[in-house]
This record gives structure tokens, C-alpha cells and sequence, in this order.
């Protein structure tokens, strides 16, 4: 759906972890992975990065442990983009790192490091279930995710 | 993506995707649009999306889409559909995050040349008295147990406080209380999110505005809801903030397990839905209810900020800074109504996805002081171009579930928009047009730019053309405030 716009990789060069496609209304990301753990993280990262431009080292790392059930893998990763925009909408909290205590697909146990930001860029109202689908790729698992902005 | 070879011109403005177009269409799909607004649609996929609301099981007539249409999630925005009770479906996705966003007009007795010295006093006074932006709380502090009735009753909760008055209430849609509404339908998160939010605008395309009435088009319609040329008037457009964001995330994926049980299949999982019937859509549907109660107590509260802001602004200036309700309307939300279908008439269930309702003159559930006009409809534009006053007509009883447009659409993405307008740069233009501008993030200003937006006027002429709503009356902005 839509064409490619931005891309942001890793410093070294590695494959792309998520970009920016387009959408009349909201915001899309398609993020990739290769495998469900670094899919998970590259959809945090993704959407950090639709709120905020950076977080910064100012302030405290604070910590938050989080688990999650859900019905399929598709299922998690909702869930697991809700609970982060919830942080960030109650206490403008920003997750860059993610230690898993366990992970399958539908179940998630976890521990978020981040900090709290001053301001928002933008604010995630919701992560949609919009056309999403995980599908296997050459390089692992990708995904496509619209959030309601 | 659908081309023009798949749909024809059934009447002038209303083009049709028969039912045959694709296998699992229970519905034909119909969209309103003039030849303009018609390649903007074929430009995204929002006919795509059209298509898939015609498969909902228990759709009756027809899916809808209004000219304002663009891409949205599941459902296209501008969507219209109807299923029939009792086993037809409601979907959560079919109303939206944010359940209850709506618009609310406020009128005064003030012209334009009287209050042009203050605007921007005025301005300031709106922007610190009505919190908006990411994560700003509000300044109603609940007592226990007070989040549960604001939820149940409304706007009623917010006449009890002191924050409104009975011709507010009369003047809002379904009196600001949707009956049904349970607060224990309702989750801890949902409730957690919405506790210290009374009275916020949010972010994004919510705004408030003060603006001045240009034209108008019906003179007695227009003095019956109390608006004249030059008047100062002031809109609001916001909804039901994290609480109705997370009651409708919340059964989205509460139905996606459900489904199964009802062995119903969905081209998105976005559409996802559970009959009216079930105890899972019975509990949404309160749920969605108690969200909606929020919202119309949402911007009830910021209605009582505004009369401060004003009183603040123009006490000893002007000699009355009155200001009152002409109407508030819903845009995202379902409801229980009756209408005719195969000629009789049945109770369904109306999903408006960026729709706004339009009842025409008679309609029982109108106020007595509009009931022989028709509704209110309100149509925000985009920043800084024109929005509208329109009455709801017979012709949207017969064609569209009593149903019309919400605003202008989108035609271009945010990121695109971001990309080729400053917002910095935006704010200085609109400055220039004499329209006084307070936003808390540039980034967000820019998103909103009137280029991402279609013709507000065209869509309002397609409405009007098509007999689906009545022109009143065209406001421009002359203060403008966002999140």
C-alpha cells in the first residue's frame, strides 16, 4: 500500500528495520525484522520516532516491566505498540530498550528502559489492526502498521 | 484500486459499485462526489475500503461514502453503513478511536468590528484556559465515582457541576446524553486514560476556533439558529480523548476472538465486529455509548472555558460577551435508529465514520426549536478557508440514513504535507491573512495545512446539489487554536 518515502537504517548499514509509507489520514510504518524479537523492537523504534524527535539523555532511565497475551503474533504486536503509546500519553515516557524475558507469539513477558521526554511531536491515539498481516520475507518477518493520529 | 470502469453515475453527484463488483459484497457501495472530487478518490484507496464496509453481514441498501471520503483504517472516513437489528453487526472500527469526535458551534452577539482590538488578547485567553497538546490534563479534578456518571449521564454531569446550561443541553445532539451508556462496560486503562482529560482538545485535527459568519444562504433558517452576517461565533472540534481511544481498542480486541465464535469473515481485520445481538456487541455498544457521554461532557467543559476566556478577554470592552449554544453535533459514532428500507420501516444500526447525522424537518428526536428546519449540520473546513452551516433535508432521510459530510477530506498524507509546508512558514501566512494563530507543535500545524485538504465549498456543494443537506451559512477564522 503506497510508496516508499523515507527509510531510516542502521548506522551499519544494516537491512532497513522500518519506513514511513504513505497514508491520506494517519501515519504507516512497514518494519521488518528477522524474527519476531527484532520485529517488535524495530515497530518501538518506529514509532518512537513518529513522536519524538529524540530522546535525549537527559533525566532518569526509568524501567517498566510488561506482559502481554493476544491470539496471534499480529495481535502482539498491537498490543505491544498500545502499551507503549500508553506510557507515552500518561507520563510522556519514550522505551528505546527492550530486554525479553519471554516471547512467543502470543504471549510476551519483557522489561522497557526509557526515559521521559518533554514534549510530543505527535500524539498515537491507537495502533490499528488496518490490512495487518506478519509475513515471512527472505530476510525474516515484515509488517505494515497504521496508527490512528 | 478501483478504476472508473468500476462504478457509473446513478443520479447527478452519486455514483454506484454494484453489488456484483466483487463476491463478497452483501451491498452495493455509493459515493457522493462531484467530477473534481472524483479524481481525488480514485487516488487513494478509499473506494477499496468502501467496497470492503459493503461486506458487513446484516448491511442494508447500500454502503455510503460522503464527498469528503479519503483513506482511513477499515472503514473509508466520510463511511456510512447501515446493518438491521437484531442480528446485524456493529464494529468498533466503523465509529473510530476517537468515538463521539464532533463539532459544537457557540454563537454571541457580538460583530466582528467590536471584537477585532481584542482577538488576540482573545487568543491568549482561549490557549491557557482550554489545555491542548500530548498528554496536557485538564483543570476539572473527578471525585470518586465521578468519572462513572460523567459517563452515563453526559452533559447532564457537566449541567450538575456548573459547567453548562439547560439550552446547551438542548441544544446538543441527543440532549449530550446517549442513553444505555454503562461505565462498567468500560475498562480500568479506558477510564485511566480519561480521568484527568475533561475539558482537554488533544492534538491533531482538533481545534478550536473563533470565527466570523461571511454569508449566508437561508436568512430565516439561519436567524432561527441564531446567526447573522458579521457575528462572531466559535467552534470546537474534539472528541472523547484516550477514553473512547482505548474503548474502541479495547473491543477491537475483544472481537478479534469473538469473530471466530461467530464464524464471520472479513476482508480487514480492521472491520472487525460482533452481531447486536451478542453480549459482545451489546457491551460495546455500551461502551461506545459511555464514550460518546464523555465526549459531548468534553465539550461541554471547554464550552465553559471559552465563556471564561471570553469574559476574561472582553469584560468592560464590549457590551455583551455572551455566548451561546446554536448546536453540537457527532461524527464518529453508531446508532440505533429507524429507517425506511424495502419500503418499511426497520430499526438498524448506523455506523457514521467521519459522517455526520442530518435529520430533516420533522424528525421527532430533534429540539423543539429546530424540529421543523431540520438538524444543525456542522462542517469544519480546513485551517484557515471556510466551514460551514448546513440543515439536515428530506433527501438525506431517503438516501443516505439521515446522513451527510463532516468536513473537507484529506487528499494529501501528513508526511507529505510535513514535507512541503513549514509550519513556522504557515503560521505567518495565516498571520498575514488577519487570523491570529496559537499551536503548541509546528510540526502538527504543518500537517494541517489547507493544501492536505480538499475544497471544503465543493464538498459543500455536492451535499447540496445532491439534496443530502441545505447551505445555511459559510464562518471564516479569524483565531485559530491547536494542540
Amino acid at each position: 500500500m503506497g510508496r516508499k518515502t523515507e527509510s531510516r537504517s542502521r548506522p551499519n548499514s544494516e537491512p532497513l528495520d522500518f519506513e514511513e509509507i504513505e497514508h491520506t489520514a494517519d501515519w504507516a510504518l512497514r518494519i521488518t525484522g528477522s524474527n519476531l524479537e527484532e520485529l517488535l523492537c524495530n515497530a518501538a523504534r518506529g514509532m518512537n520516532s513518529l513522536m519524538v524527535r529524540e530522546v535525549g539523555a537527559d533525566g532518569s532511565l526509568l524501567e517498566k516491566p510488561v506482559e502481554l497475551e493476544a491470539i496471534d503474533a499480529e495481535s502482539l504486536l498491537v498490543e505491544w505498540l498500545s502499551e507503549l503509546a500508553y506510557w507515552a500519553e500518561r507520563e510522556m515516557l519514550v522505551f528505546e530498550r527492550f530486554a525479553f524475558h519471554a516471547l512467543t507469539p502470543t504471549h510476551l513477558k519483557a522489561t522497557l528502559y526509557g526515559r521521559a521526554v518533554s514534549a510530543m511531536e505527535k500524539h498515537i491515539k491507537a495502533v490499528t489492526y488496518h490490512n495487518l498481516k506478519i509475513a515471512p520475507t527472505a530476510r525474516g518477518l515484515e509488517a505494515t502498521v497504521v496508527f490512528d493520529v | 484500486m478501483l478504476s472508473s470502469a468500476d462504478f457509473r453515475e446513478i443520479a447527478p453527484y452519486l455514483y454506484e459499485v454494484p453489488q456484483s463488483y466483487r463476491a463478497d459484497m452483501r451491498v452495493p457501495a455509493r459515493f457522493y462526489a462531484d467530477s473534481q472530487l472524483l479524481e481525488g478518490v480514485l487516488g487513494d484507496r478509499s473506494l477499496e475500503q468502501l467496497v470492503n464496509t459493503a461486506t458487513l453481514p446484516g448491511a442494508v441498501k447500500y454502503a455510503l461514502a460522503m464527498p469528503d471520503i479519503h483513506q482511513g483504517y477499515g472503514f473509508p472516513i466520510g463511511g456510512v453503513v447501515a446493518t438491521e437489528l437484531p442480528h446485524g453487526v456493529i464494529s468498533p472500527g466503523g465509529v473510530g478511536y476517537d468515538i463521539n469526535c464532533g463539532v459544537r458551534l457557540l454563537g454571541t452577539h457580538l460583530e466582528q468590528e467590536e471584537v477585532q482590538p481584542y482577538l488576540d488578547a482573545l487568543a491568549s485567553a482561549l490557549y491557557t484556559n482550554c489545555p491542548s497538546g500530548v498528554g496536557k490534563g485538564g483543570h476539572v479534578k473527578l471525585k470518586s465515582g465521578e468519572l462513572e456518571r460523567l459517563m452515563e449521564t453526559g452533559a447532564h454531569w457537566a449541567l450538575k457541576r456548573g459547567f453548562a446550561t439547560a439550552a446547551d443541553l438542548e441544544r446538543t445532539e441527543e440532549g449530550g446524553c446517549l442513553e444505555g451508556a454503562a461505565a462498567g462496560t468500560v475498562s480500568p486503562r479506558a477510564k485511566d486514560r480519561g480521568r484527568d482529560q475533561v475539558g482537554t482538545l488533544g492534538a491533531g485535527n482538533h481545534f478550536i476556533e473563533v470565527d466570523v459568519v461571511r454569508e449566508i444562504f437561508d436568512e430565516s433558517a439561519a436567524q432561527r439558529i441564531g446567526l447573522f452576517p458579521n457575528q462572531i461565533a466559535v467552534q470546537i472540534h474534539c472528541g472523547s480523548r484516550g477514553l473512547g481511544h482505548q474503548v474502541c481498542s479495547d473491543y477491537v480486541k475483544r472481537f478479534q476472538r469473538s469473530i471466530h465464535e461467530y464464524g464471520l469473515r472479513l476482508p480487514d481485520r480492521e472491520l472487525v465486529c460482533a452481531p447486536l445481538s451478542s453480549p459482545e456487541g451489546q457491551d460495546y455498544l455500551a461502551a461506545m455509548k459511555a464514550a460518546g457521554n464523555y465526549a459531548f461532557a468534553n465539550r461541554q467543559v471547554l464550552t465553559h472555558h471559552i465563556r471564561h476566556s471570553f469574559e476574561q478577554a472582553l469584560a468592560g470592552k464590549v457590551k455583551n460577551f455572551q455566548v451561546y449554544q446554536v448546536y453540537d453535533i457527532a461524527h464518529n459514532m453508531a446508532k440505533i435508529e429507524t429507517h425506511e428500507v424495502d419500503g418499511r420501516p426497520r430499526k438498524v444500526c448506523v455506523h457514521r465514520k467521519g459522517a455526520t447525522r442530518a435529520f430533516g424537518p420533522g424528525a421527532p428526536v430533534l429540539p423543539a426549536i429546530y424540529r421543523d428546519i431540520g438538524q444543525p449540520v456542522l462542517v469544519p473546513g480546513s485551517m484557515g478557508t471556510a466551514s460551514w452551516v448546513l440543515l439536515g433535508t428530506e433527501g438525506s432521510m431517503t438516501q443516505t440514513f439521515g446522513s451527510t459530510c463532516h468536513g473537507a477530506g484529506r487528499t494529501m498524507s501528513r508526511h507529505k504535507a510535513k514535507k512541503s509546508v513549514r509550519g513556522a512558514t504557515l503560521r505567518d501566512e495565516l498571520e498575514a491573512g488577519g487570523i491570529h494563530i496559537r499551536a503548541g507543535s509546528m510540526s502538527g500545524l504543518a500537517e494541517e495545512a489547507p493544501v492536505a485538504y480538499k475544497d471544503v465549498n465543493r464538498v459543500v456543494k455536492v451535499v447540496h446539489g445532491a439534496g443530502i443537506a441545505k447551505m445555511v451559512a459559510r464562518i471564516e477564522p479569524l483565531v485559530v487554536i491547536k494542540g
